[in-house]
């Protein structure tokens, strides 16, 4: 609680829950009604409603708490934030507690103090002394609280008598490590699990001295967001499994960065220690990830040391060897040199940086190459790639919870993209959203509607044969998601012109704001919007058709790509993991993982955001866009950037957004979109819509670094244990 | 009489000659080990080290070895083994063959002398798991 | 202390010379002390290296800051280059710190994106 910064209060509040973002409301019909309170003699001007606790955080008086938390429903049982108000005989729950015209709050008053102490007393009555072992030590609230607010001395003569109370470790899964014995009972972890992730399997049995906190059945915790409950744990009750006795929070290093393993672009710090990353934590962003982390960005970071390619590789006698840096480059440079104009191309894949896609584009289209593709293709036709609009989620993350009908088309947000999920459901519980969907019945965190599977509800919707068409109309705020696999398919620029179209008859009809942008595609991996603002405008099945002399595979794991399709390439793949595109290689040349390298990554709202290296790439990796620039020299069509600086510069060049970091360049020419959409041929297939995640264990393994993860692994087989359980 | 004029000096080096082989091999063994005593040879190991004794000289100098002609120059005081350790450095007086306590076991292993610059030499290297665990390519 | 050098606008202490005449005086009087003490180096210390090269070497230092104008610069590249001479002179130097004027066994840094790359260089 000391360590985060109290978060900035924002108007129109609500049981203690900040809302999204907003710039400062403050008219002159709500200046009115400020209420005037004082803080320690500091008068402050608080709306009505604001609790005593976000007062005092207005005036800067950090009041200790254990059970308050911004972004849950307050429960004040912890009755650590204890202030007491002049004329009133109890001391109140500040957390609690909404504010009186008049109140003079004393936070450093004889009461208060004997309060706290008081309080800390109590919980450190039955706490273990567990410090030297606990993993939270350091970064334990009950810690620093008691050292800034305890008493100095223990009173505590029943441990000779009756001693302390114990409670059996529960399990609740292989991320999350329990020692109940620690819990405080501040009860976050079951508002979380039931408010925010949505599952409402944790709970508490009993009362008073025996109450415990689980599952209460041995039934394990298994949601896409059951890491955050460790970082909520105020002590060391719940703890990360893989990180257990791993390290001390002050011998880690932090850095901060961007999670690439899905397009949510959550922003993380990594902690990491003498070349070596030890855990991955959420950093908070209001606009993205606000606090949360979904579990495949957490605890996938020990895939980052398992199959990676330290050294370049060349295909000797059939089998790969490891080469030094300039045999490599200069196999390469042979296969290369003398290609016809336009017999060489590029595949991007999952978690390429914008650098290295420009770097070889750059190379591929000196070197004669225009067929650049992505392992996801978007359909060429209508407006294809040249408008923006066309493959944004272009109404940003943020402002997700507040539109009031939601139409998801195709997608699963619970998994592609789980911080997109909270949103949907913070909308669901706080501004009753209705949500409907139309593909597979998947098991999400809110009730919705399910319209059926196949494409042609989306016309049915437009034309109001589909009894949900009422309901969309009526909106005042309507959002379309469309998931960006379902345009991999043959009628895949079908479904965006009928979905375009949709989005302009709800545009028209309902009153939404001019900001309010109805249509939004929700993409799965971190490289698509970068690779599609960069120029990555071809399709696989354009380079089998082509059949180049020399291919690149930057990244490209996806089992799309075998070698039978391309018998007399040669084929080079610039990566960091040894996965599937590894595997069908002639000549690999080792790369950077995200959290070795600077680099670009766009989310799926073309936001940019930059990674930072925490640590070194192994053995004689580089960064991508290094060795392409090596490459480069070594073929003769030496690319005009040195160093990252220059780089960025030529990023900037292309497309200006991809250097402004944390901005979203609201897409536009909505209208010209639709038109060139109208002329797509073809028609809406009778395939159901179908998605690659449906259930938890779908979950964990889709990308290089969370195959290569033990971790991840443990959690697949524990999702299947407990779906063979009958709890 | 004969002490206060020296003969017994020159017979004493005559007998030690004799005792040393002849002149020739006196000359070897002076060049070898840089000294010249005679002593009784008290026992022989598997590997050709002489052990003598004679206790006529100062305690602390009255027992040696003279390793083995497969070494040539390159002795070493860690060539001794085991078994005879003891004996040389005055810990025990009796010799291996003469001790009923000495250890004999089927797992005591062949004495190694100091291998330090040579091939064999230890090189220490690291036992922990590595940090980062490379792809394999299929073969 | 003498008065204050007045160049600029800026009126700062100065180190050991008041103008630049005085300045250059003082480097040529120290070149001319470092050429005479090269035989006498030569004497006691066992250097790889001949007497023209040590001549050359000490040209090559001294031309390495011929460009600086700023006074103060100057006046402490001269002590810098008195002090060198006793250690040298006294021999309080060994030798190896003497040939590192040679850098033999210093590589040279990368420079171009080539060799920084090959050599795994991060910038």
């Amino acid at each position: 609680m000391l360590r985060l910064p109290v978060i900035k209060l924002t108007a129109g509040l609500q049981n203690g829950r900040i809302s999204v973002a907003r710039l400062h409301t403050t008219s002159s019909k709500l200046q009115q009604e400020l209420v005037e309170v004082f803080i320690d003699d500091k008068p402050v001007q608080v709306p009505p409603g604001t609790t005593v606790l976000q007062a005092a955080a207005k005036v800067g008086v950090e009041i200790p708490r254990f059970c308050y938390h911004e972004r849950l429903a307050v429960a004040g049982n912890c009755r650590m934030c204890l202030v007491e108000i002049e004329k009133q005989i109890k001391p109140v729950a500040a957390c609690a507690m909404p504010v009186m015209k008049g109140w003079r709050v004393k936070t450093n008053s004889d009461l208060t103090r004997k309060a706290r102490e008081g309080v800390m007393e109590f919980l450190l009555v039955n706490h273990p002394l567990d410090c030297p072992i606990c993993d939270q030590g350091g970064e334990c609230d009950l810690q620093d609280q008691s050292m800034a607010f305890g008493s100095d001395r223990s009173r505590f003569v029943d441990i000779n008598y009756t001693g302390k109370r114990a409670v059996e470790d529960k399990d609740i899964g292989p991320l999350i490590k329990t020692i109940m014995t620690r819990c405080i009972h501040c009860t976050r972890c079951i508002r979380f699990a039931s408010e925010v992730a949505g599952i409402d399997d944790l709970g508490t049995t009993g009362r008073g001295n025996d109450m415990q906190v689980g599952t209460y059945v041995e039934k394990m915790f298994l949601s896409e967001l059951s890491g955050n409950i460790i970082d909520l744990c105020p002590v060391g009750a719940l703890t990360s499994k893989p990180y257990a006795f791993v390290a001390r929070p002050w011998e880690t290093r932090r850095t901060d960065s961007i999670d690439v393993l899905d397009a949510v672009g959550s922003n993380i710090v990594i902690s990491h220690r003498t070349n070596e990353v030890l855990r991955i934590l959420p950093r908070v962003n209001e606009e993205i990830n606000e606090e949360w982390l979904s579990d495949k960005a957490r605890f996938s970071c020990d895939g980052l040391k398992r199959q990676r390619l330290i050294t370049p590789m060349i295909k000797i006698n059939g089998n790969l060897e490891a080469v030094e840096w300039e045999d490599a480059l200069v196999a390469t440079a042979r296969a290369i040199q003398n290609i016809a104009p336009n017999k060489c191309a590029g595949i991007a894949g999952k978690l390429v940086d914008a650098e290295a896609l420009v770097a070889l584009k750059d190379l591929v289209n000196r070197l004669g190459g225009e067929i650049l593709a992505t392992e996801q293709s978007f359909p060429k036709e209508g407006a294809g790639i040249d408008l923006r609009s066309n493959y944004l989620l272009n109404n940003t993350i943020a402002a997700v919870e507040e539109a009031d009908v939601v139409l998801l088309i195709g997608t699963n947000p619970r998994y592609e993209a789980p911080l997109v999920n909270t949103r949907l459901r913070k909308g669901y519980i706080h501004g009753e959203q209705t949500i409907g969907l139309i593909g597979p019945n998947v098991d999400l965190t809110y009730d919705y509607e399910h319209l059926g599977q196949s494409a042609d509800i989306v016309t049915q919707l437009r034309n109001g044969t589909h009894p949900f068409s009422n309901t969309l109309k009526s909106a005042k705020k309507p959002l379309i998601i469309l998931g960006v696999d379902q345009l991999m398919r043959k009628d895949g620029a079908k479904i965006l012109s009928e979905t375009q179209l949709l989005a302009q008859t709800l545009g028209e009809n309902t009153k939404a704001p001019e900001e309010w942008k109805v249509l939004n595609i929700l993409h799965t991996r971190a490289s698509q919007v970068a690779a599609l603002d960069v120029g990555y405008s071809s399709t696989i099945e354009e380079v089998k058709e082509q059949q180049p002399k020399v291919l690149f595979l930057l990244g490209a794991d996806d089992a799309n790509i075998k070698r039978e399709d391309f018998p007399n390439t040669c084929i080079i793949y610039i990566g960091s993991h040894g996965d599937e595109g590894a595997s069908i290689a002639d000549v690999i040349l080792p790369g950077a993982a995200y959290t070795e390298k600077v680099a670009t990554y766009v989310n799926t709202e073309g936001r940019s955001q930059q990674t930072c290296a925490a640590i070194t790439p192994p053995g004689m990796a580089r960064p991508d866009w290094k060795i392409i620039r090596a490459l480069s020299e070594i073929c003769g069509v030496r690319l005009p950037y040195d160093n990252l600086a220059e780089v960025r510069s030529r990023l900037e060049e292309i497309a200006p957004h991809l250097v402004r970091y944390g901005a979203v360049e609201s897409a536009n020419y909505f209208a010209q979109a639709l038109e060139l959409s109208k002329q797509v041929p073809g028609s809406l297939s009778s395939d159901p819509l179908e998605v690659k995640q449906e259930t938890l264990d779908q979950f964990f393994m889709t990308d290089a670094i969370s195959r290569a993860s033990q971790t991840m692994a443990k959690c697949v087989q524990a999702v299947i244990k407990q779906r063979e359980s009958n709890l | 009489m004969a002490k206060y004029l020296g003969i017994d000096r020159i017979c004493n080096f005559w007998r030690t000659i004799k005792a040393s082989g002849g002149i020739l091999n006196s000359l070897r063994l002076t060049f070898r080990v840089d000294e010249l005593r005679d002593g009784t040879l008290v026992g022989v190991d598997k590997y050709g080290n002489k052990y003598y004794e004679n206790n006529e000289y100062i305690f602390s100098r009255n027992r040696w070895v003279i390793y083995s002609e497969k070494v040539n120059l390159d002795y070493d005081g860690s060539q001794v083994p085991a078994e005879w350790y003891g004996w040389l450095h005055y810990k025990t007086d009796l010799i291996p063959t003469k001790d009923p306590s000495r250890p004999k076991h089927k797992w005591i292993a062949d004495h190694k002398p100091n291998l330090s610059g040579t091939n064999e030499a230890y090189i220490p290297y690291t036992t922990t798991k590595p940090k980062i665990i490379p792809w394999k390519p299929p073969q | 202390m003498a008065t204050p050098v007045t160049s600029g606008l800026k009126q700062v202490k100065p180190i050991l010379s008041l103008t630049h005449v005085e300045a250059r005086r003082k480097v040529i009087t120290l070149y001319k002390t470092w050429y005479r003490q090269i035989p006498f180096i030569k004497a006691n210390y066992i250097l790889p290296v001949t007497k023209e090269e040590c001549q050359q070497k000490l040209r090559e230092e001294f031309y390495r800051h011929a460009n600086v104008r700023d006074l103060r610069v100057i006046d402490m590249l001269l002590v810098k280059g008195q002090m060198e001479l006793q250690e040298v002179c006294a021999q309080w130097k060994p030798a190896a710190t003497l040939l590192r004027y040679w850098k033999q066994t210093e590589e040279p840094k990368p420079k171009d994106f080539m060799s920084k790359f090959l050599s795994g260089h991060r910038e």
